[in-house]
């Protein structure tokens, strides 16, 4: 029974979410100043707030016919990894320095995902090889070929 | 192989490490960052790109300068950027684009104004100048008065932008002649406003001298007035504004320089202002302004000072009634 | 036939040394997240200072050509277009790689691209005039409405549900809205430092394509090696040939659809991929194939894509005035040396127009060789694991975002991009229609309001965007597309009705 409606109330609240995002967007739209460079806004919010409404009104009525929802299974393996990604880009990357927190996000995400032994010596010495040999490439890459200097604050 | 690799790396790590010892005395010991608030290609960019080619020489600083572009609605972002979000340690400069940053303060609706920045030095100065097709019946900037003053709000002219040289040029313009222009700012810089002129999608324009004499060389254009105090050296068959009777003065001269944001330290700040306009100076630099049809026009950090409290004051007049 | 008396130059040791290193540079930078051909071409600018200018615009002229490729490589193999213009090449690129068919897909796009880019810099040089004048009939009315028919095509694309679809192409158009209105200078919803500079398409292509990609993988969880490990199939060179020859529709729509469109100032390239390959689509009989591995789609997309590449060259060779960002910066590269485009190029240094354009037909020809070279040894990496690719995407997609203009505020946008698209993916919105909003709503809106400026300072409004040949063949070609789109969903819903019942 859940199972069975789990993407139709999904769905409610998808829709339901972009039609918030509509209306505030439209609301926005209407209030601000100055007036005339809203004027292209206005145009658009309007019809994202009409469609998000059918979209909206389609998934109440569980007539939806693409989209098949995230299942539970599927929502629980990728949170740790959401974390680490929304941790890596959010504050490490800038607070210590992109080498060190990309080193770190990338060994802890392969190790996190990878299927092999998480109590073998010889997969261990893989990641960290895997994660030696990225850091070394994005260094070549973006720092010597192409100068790019990123943010080096509290480690390199 | 892998070997020489990770050899490689630590011999890099190591030269990082060092590089990010700090202190004024060794100030530059690492590249340098010049932000551009236009896009790569436009004029100002090309410019920047030139004067800063010879920064890595050892009589210059001694560490290449990077251009890095942060373009968008007529340079605010770019000036937002450097004046809040930068960091002030001489690692960061910008360019800056007077009248236009000047304008758009005091217009209101951005985080900077002429305090939130150090001046380091002018490189460049480039006039607004008035230009028509090339099959255009304006012949002489007086064709183009006459049928605006007969035409009121009718005499379609493009221009980069709101508040940026050229519109101050209209602006000044509408206010000498008494006369009503229909200004169209154009997105995507002078190059579009030009090719709305040569395409007839507008009656006239106002652009940079420098692209305007490229496009009349490619003849698609006739220059009918510069709007500067007196002729330039690229045109001196073009007669100014003042000439031709409009009492236009030069407050719409784009003046390309250096800054830093404010707080950026004052040893810092004096060694530039002692080195680059030097490097400004380099016969290489020179050749290729020239070469590219850029006018040059060297002012120190002081003369600069006194430039923008000048503009601040003209612009503040200008816009008042707007 | 000037062009072939400077075929010699471009054969010298060091000409053809530098037309190597900017090939193969190129390609690697075009293959590089982040590195969209206009920022390549502006990174080795520097390098021609202390070259002579011939051998300048050989360097950049090849390294244009390349990295335009090039960007296919990343598309195909992670799911990240390198630039807008190989947007349409994920849509069946990436799912043929997926299937284990990534050296046919790279092959293909290889030879795709060579034919278009090669039919594209041929119109350079014989029909040179009368395109110009082509480039600058394109007014603020009329492309505003071409704005509006890269907006009609957005509900068809990549999507199930037409509705969908144009809701993520306003969710797009809306995305593109946000910072500094680039006319007023009036700030339009920035409730965050990072959008002040408005949201980067390139942070936003990034974002939108790798993020949900790498979302899926985790949301796998742990899976075993068996079940991944993927072959991948061998494909030789002849065959791909003969498959291209198998498609001249393809071929033939993304030649010419490439080079009208890469030909119009301000809107060509980023639109070019997208337009052929919906126009493929439509015209093809297994348009229900697309988007599953079509092999038409990558044609269509990487043949118009490089077809762009000459044209969007005619206005700033002719008429001085660069069409395209990357066409600015190629300016700068000749005026650095003193050479002003236009009747100057060619009358005073007819040597260094030549060679330049030489140097774009002979790099294709390079490009195309080297790709079809490396084509199999790339196409492996679908056999990566998906764990470490997981890591790998993300890693590149955070650098890439970065390097755009050296900016925190693109990554954060970047990720909170696409997040925000794995989850509405996963309920039948698509990445490729949001792009496609977000690329086209600032010309819409510059053009509309430009146009009106003109219109309302001259004849008016109705005259103005809605009279002239021009005018009204845009806007009849915008109409036929919208009655096709309402057609065949008309259709679709009949025949999926029609499926429902029997089951």
């Amino acid at each position: 029974m859940s199972d069975l409606n789990l993407p139709r109330v999904q769905h409610v609240v998808a829709s339901g979410c972009v039609l918030a995002v509509g209306a505030w967007v439209t609301y926005l739209s209407y209030t601000q100043q100055p007036a005339e460079a809203f004027l292209f806004p206005r145009l658009i919010a309007t019809v994202f707030v009409v469609l998000a409404a059918w979209t909206f009104a389609k998934a109440i009525m569980g007539w939806t016919k693409v989209g098949a929802g995230v299942s539970p299974i599927a929502f629980m393996s990728m949170v740790p990894g959401v974390v680490v990604m929304l941790v890596y880009v959010f504050w490490a990357a800038k607070t210590l320095g992109f080498y060190t927190a990309t080193a770190a996000s990338f060994f802890i995400l392969f190790s996190l995902y990878d299927p092999a032994p998480h109590n073998a010596l010889k997969s261990w010495m893989k990641r960290v090889f895997a994660t030696v040999c990225f850091t070394l490439v994005m260094y070549g890459l973006f720092a010597l070929l192409l100068k790019v200097f990123t943010p080096r604050e509290a480690l390199f | 192989m892998k070997k020489l690799l990770a050899g490689a790396a630590l011999a890099l790590m190591a030269a990082a490490g060092m590089a990010h010892a700090d202190g004024h005395e060794s100030y530059p010991d690492r590249p340098i960052m010049m932000m551009v608030s236009y896009g790569a290609g436009g004029a100002t960019d090309f410019q920047a790109r030139i004067v800063t080619m010879t920064a890595g020489n050892e009589d210059a600083l001694g560490m290449p300068v990077a251009i890095l572009n942060k373009p968008g609605a007529g340079g605010r972002v770019g000036w937002n950027w450097l004046a809040t979000q930068a960091e002030a340690d001489g690692y960061t400069l910008g360019a800056y684009n007077v009248p236009h940053f000047i304008a758009q303060s005091i217009k209101g609706g951005v985080s900077y104004d002429i305090d939130s920045f150090e001046p380091i030095a002018n490189w460049g100065a480039d006039p607004a100048v008035l230009v028509v097709g090339a099959d255009s019946e304006f012949n002489s900037l007086q064709d183009v008065v006459d049928f605006a003053k007969a035409n009121p709000g009718k005499l379609t002219t493009s221009g980069a932008g709101l508040f940026v040289g050229h519109h101050i040029a209209a602006l000044q313009m509408e206010k000498a002649g008494d006369m009503k222009l229909a200004y169209i700012p154009t997105k995507g810089g002078g190059a579009a406003a030009m090719k709305a002129v040569i395409a007839g999608d507008v009656m006239a324009g106002i652009n940079n001298l420098s692209d305007a004499f490229r496009a009349r060389e490619a003849g698609n254009v006739k220059i009918l007035a510069v709007a500067d105090l007196e002729r330039n050296e690229f045109l001196p068959d073009v007669p100014t504004m003042m000439e031709g009777g409009l009492d236009v003065d030069n407050a719409s001269v784009n003046f390309r320089g250096v800054m830093v944001p404010k707080g950026t330290p004052q040893a810092v700040i004096d060694k530039l202002a002692q080195t680059v306009p030097t490097m400004f100076e380099n016969g290489r630099v020179q050749g290729k302004m020239k070469a590219g049809g850029s006018p040059m026009n060297i002012m120190t950090r002081e003369e600069v000072q006194a430039m923008w409290l000048k503009r601040q004051e003209t612009l503040t007049e200008l816009l008042a009634g707007l | 036939m000037e062009f072939l008396l400077y075929f010699g130059d471009v054969f010298t040791p060091v000409n053809f040394a530098l037309l190597l290193v900017g090939t193969i540079g190129g390609l690697i930078l075009g293959a590089t997240p982040g590195l969209s051909p206009t920022m390549a071409v502006a990174l080795l600018i520097p390098f021609t200072f202390q070259l002579e200018p011939t051998q300048g615009l050989i360097l950049l002229g090849a390294a244009y050509t390349s990295t335009v490729a090039g960007g296919a490589v990343s598309a195909i193999l992670l799911k990240i277009p390198g630039a807008p213009a190989n947007i349409a090449t994920t849509l069946d690129g990436h799912t043929m790689a997926q299937n284990g068919q990534g050296t046919r897909a790279l092959q293909l796009s290889f030879l795709s691209s060579a034919v278009g880019g090669i039919f594209g810099v041929m119109l350079l040089i014989f029909l040179t005039p009368v395109l110009a004048k082509w480039a600058l009939a394109f007014g603020p009315s009329h492309l505003f409405w071409l704005a509006i028919l890269g907006v009609t095509v957005i509900g068809t694309l990549d999507s199930k549900s037409v509705v969908k679809g144009l809701l993520s192409g306003c969710i797009g158009l809306w995305l593109a809205t946000i910072g500094f209105d680039d006319i007023m200078g009036a700030q339009r919803f920035i409730f965050h430092d990072a959008l002040g500079g408005g949201i980067n398409i390139i942070a936003a292509l990034i974002g939108l394509f790798a993020i949900p990609q790498v979302i899926s993988m985790f949301a796998k969880g742990r899976q075993g090696d068996d079940a991944e490990v993927l072959q991948v199939q061998k494909h030789s060179v002849f065959a791909a040939i003969r498959e291209l020859l198998r498609f001249p529709r393809a071929m033939g729509i993304g030649m010419t659809t490439g080079s009208i469109i890469g030909l119009i100032p301000g809107v060509g390239g980023q639109i070019a991929g997208l337009v052929a390959y919906d126009q493929t689509k439509k015209f093809s009989p297994e348009r229900e194939e697309f988007g599953k591995g079509h092999p038409e789609g990558v044609i269509a997309a990487e043949a118009a894509n490089n077809a762009m590449v000459g044209p969007s060259l005619v206005p700033l060779l002719t008429l001085s005035i660069p069409g395209s960002p990357t066409a600015a910066v190629l300016l700068g590269g000749l005026l650095i040396h003193g050479i002003f485009p236009g009747s100057d190029l060619f009358d005073n240094h007819p040597d260094v127009a030549w060679t330049f354009i030489n140097s774009m037909l002979i790099g294709q020809v390079l490009m195309c060789l080297f790709g079809l070279y490396v084509a199999g040894l790339a196409a492996r990496v679908a056999q990566v694991p998906q764990s470490l690719m997981a890591a790998i995407v993300l890693g590149l997609a955070v650098f890439g975002s970065y390097s755009v203009q050296s900016s925190m505020g693109d990554v954060y946008v970047m990720a909170a991009l696409g997040i925000m698209m794995y989850f509405l993916e996963r309920f039948g919105f698509s990445a490729a229609p949001l792009v496609l909003g977000l690329i086209l709503g600032p010309i819409a809106e510059a053009n509309f309001i430009q146009g009106s400026m003109i219109a309302n300072a001259t004849d008016g409004m109705v005259p103005y965007f809605l009279t002239g040949t021009l005018n009204l063949f845009l806007i009849a070609v915008v109409l036929a597309s919208v009655a096709y789109s309402v057609w065949m969903e008309v259709r679709n819903r009949r025949y999926v009705s029609k499926e429902e019942i029997m089951v």
